[in-house]
């Protein structure tokens, strides 16, 4: 009994002193984060007016989902193009933020160097400047000048396809990926630092022990750095979701809030949100279950 | 003159040399064109923002301009109304970016030390806050803040003194600042998760020997924790900054006067439009706007950049 009480760590004894401390934090989060919650799922499934006294809601069922998806112009064609973007831009920002966290952690000349000019867009994303940069609908015309002036720097590219008889419409298709890898390459700077930091993680006595093993690099890789990763695999795309969804490149987002801002329609505009987030949380869960199922249940 | 002899030995290294000068010299040509690719946004930005109007239609004008101007920047300063929202920024957006740092560092170490009843449903509700997008609850929080109240008590007192005392907090800085002082701001959820994973690796036997010289539990979490944990702090402290400091989609839905510089570079189109004698969508203002606009950001992540790097190393975010 007494060799019991003498063992029990700081962390039991002050079991009230941990309440304290996230104590504030606790009703933050219900005052800012619960509360908003379930009041815009309630706004969703009602019909809210706004008078001085403050907001009354009434009771509406499905109207607000019905008008969204069926009536609302342009909102299913943008939740359809929103959701192809996802399902292509996702799993290369995955892969090349991967690849160049790989590079980087590696050893060499100049890596303190590269490593800082790779995170230079982690300041300059998710800012207003992208849609100045970026392909954001409302600036066509620059982002037109800009595309043209990545490939035009230095060869053109483009006339050199056409001469050598390839048809302009895969010219176009091609250079419309190319570009697009621009863009894409800009949303890693965050993944790599996850993924870096991940690397960093992974105890030097595992590479040790399959050197002596007598494994080769490739082998390394696929059954130490890849499974071990796990963890900071499941945040980096958690992270990219989320990421993908704050976007102002991100036109359901954009509609619902224009929306809101412009016409203090609260219903519809909850419920534009919530549809949304629906289906892509509804197919990120999908894929962590499979991902779940395959891969981590093969590397254990 | 010598025969070089050629022993299996030899060979062996000679094949690993190759492959090691192989090695290097893709990775810098991919590590390069990576590099081209980020910074080609940015001297394209530079490129435009000295560039006279005129020249911007000029096929003989490619990368350098013919004369540099720097009257695109006098435009840009005026139609952003640059100082003004730059104080905007850092009164609002930066201050409540910095009271986050500090709040959730306490919120996590909660977290990460101690044991309580619940505390794994309260630690899934801060994955739920990394989850859930801002936007979400600013839908409903935007008319919160109209009729701001605390769990009902100002309602309350207001009818009985028959009067509505509910603050509107709309405008105000307090939309920002109010949440980051309890810990769950702009994307609080994240940085508590970092600073949990860092104070979980922190070694506990400095905060016993705090104890048991006789300071209580928050007494060594600022003097004992927190000196400990800078690398974490300047981890979370770019970020936070970053973010706040590009932080649109609540600025706009919050505040209509006293705008930060995000909301005003947003409308930049519109406020050259307005102002007479400009074209309104030349490219080389806007360009001009976007280099002010994240110059300060720049110059920040210049001076703490080396100590940042060297720090994602060893916060360990991913535990």
């Amino acid at each position: 009994m007494k060799s019991i009480r003498k063992n029990r760590s700081i962390e039991s004894r002050h079991s009230r002193n941990g309440f304290l401390f996230i104590l504030p934090w606790l009703i933050g989060v219900c005052l800012f984060f619960i509360r908003p919650l379930i009041q815009t799922i309630a706004f969703s499934f009602t019909k809210v007016s706004v008078d001085l006294g403050g907001f009354h809601m009434k009771f509406a069922g499905f109207d607000n989902y019905k008008y969204a998806l069926f009536e609302s112009p342009e909102y299913l064609n943008n939740l359809l193009d929103s959701l192809t973007e996802f399902s292509y831009q996702i799993p290369i920002i995955l892969i090349l933020s991967f690849i160049v966290a790989v590079v980087l952690n590696s050893e060499f000349r100049g890596r303190s160097f590269f490593r800082s000019l790779y995170f230079i867009p982690v300041i300059i994303i998710n800012s207003v400047v992208m849609q100045f940069l970026g392909n954001s609908s409302s600036v066509e015309s620059l982002s037109g000048a800009a595309q043209s002036a990545y490939l035009n720097g230095l060869i053109d590219f483009e006339s050199i396809f056409l001469q050598m008889g390839i048809p302009a419409e895969t010219t176009n298709l091609i250079f419309g990926y190319v570009n697009q890898i621009f863009d894409l390459v800009w949303q890693c700077g965050v993944q790599i630092v996850l993924f870096i930091s991940g690397l960093q993680s992974i105890p030097e006595q595992l590479y040790e022990v399959s050197k002596v093993e007598g494994a080769s690099k490739w082998e390394e890789f696929w059954y130490i750095t890849v499974p071990m990763l796990g963890t900071s695999l499941v945040l980096v795309v958690v992270y990219t979701v989320v990421e993908f969804c704050v976007s102002t490149n991100n036109k359901v987002i954009m509609q619902a809030y224009k929306v809101l801002l412009d016409q203090q329609i609260y219903d519809i505009s909850s419920a534009m949100l919530w549809l949304y987030f629906a289906v892509v949380g509804g197919i990120t869960a999908i894929l962590f279950v499979i991902f779940h199922r395959t891969c981590l249940r093969r590397w254990q | 003159m010598k025969k070089i002899e050629i022993t299996p030995r030899t060979r062996y290294r000679l094949k690993r040399k190759t492959a090691d000068v192989i090695v290097s010299v893709m990775r810098y040509a991919f590590l390069i064109a990576i590099g081209y690719v980020v910074l080609i946004q940015l001297i394209y930005m530079c490129s435009y923002a000295f560039r006279v109007p005129d020249e911007v239609n000029d096929a003989s004008v490619v990368w350098v301009p013919k004369s540099f101007t720097l009257a695109n920047f006098k435009v840009a300063l005026e139609a952003l109304d640059y100082f003004k929202a730059f104080f905007n920024t850092v009164t609002v957006q930066i201050l409540s970016g910095l009271i986050e740092v500090f709040t959730c560092s306490v919120a996590a170490y909660g977290f990460a030390r101690y044991s309580f009843k619940g505390k794994k449903i309260l630690f899934a509700v801060v994955i739920l806050m990394i989850l859930v997008p801002p936007q979400m609850t600013a839908v409903s929080m935007s008319l919160d803040y109209a009729y701001f109240d605390l769990f009902g008590i100002l309602n309350g007192i207001g009818k009985l003194i028959g009067r509505d005392i509910r603050p509107n907090l709309l405008n105000s800085g307090m939309v920002f600042w109010l949440p980051s002082l309890f810990g769950v701001g702009l994307r609080s959820g994240l940085f508590i998760f970092i600073y949990h994973q860092f104070f979980k690796g922190l070694p506990k036997e400095l905060e016993e020997a705090a104890y048991i010289d006789g300071a209580n539990a928050f007494t060594t979490f600022m003097r004992v924790v927190l000196p400990s944990s800078g690398v974490a702090f300047l981890t979370v402290t770019i970020f936070s900054v970053v973010w706040h400091w590009n932080d649109y989609y609540l600025s706009i839905l919050y505040l209509n006067d006293n705008q930060p510089l995000s909301v005003s570079l947003s409308k930049l189109a519109s406020s050259i439009y307005n102002m007479s004698g400009y074209g309104s969508d030349s490219l080389t203002y806007s360009m001009a706007a976007c280099i002010l606009y994240i110059l300060p950001v720049i110059i920040l992540y210049l001076l703490l950049q080396r100590k940042f790097i060297a720090s994602i190393d060893r916060v360990g975010i991913v535990g």
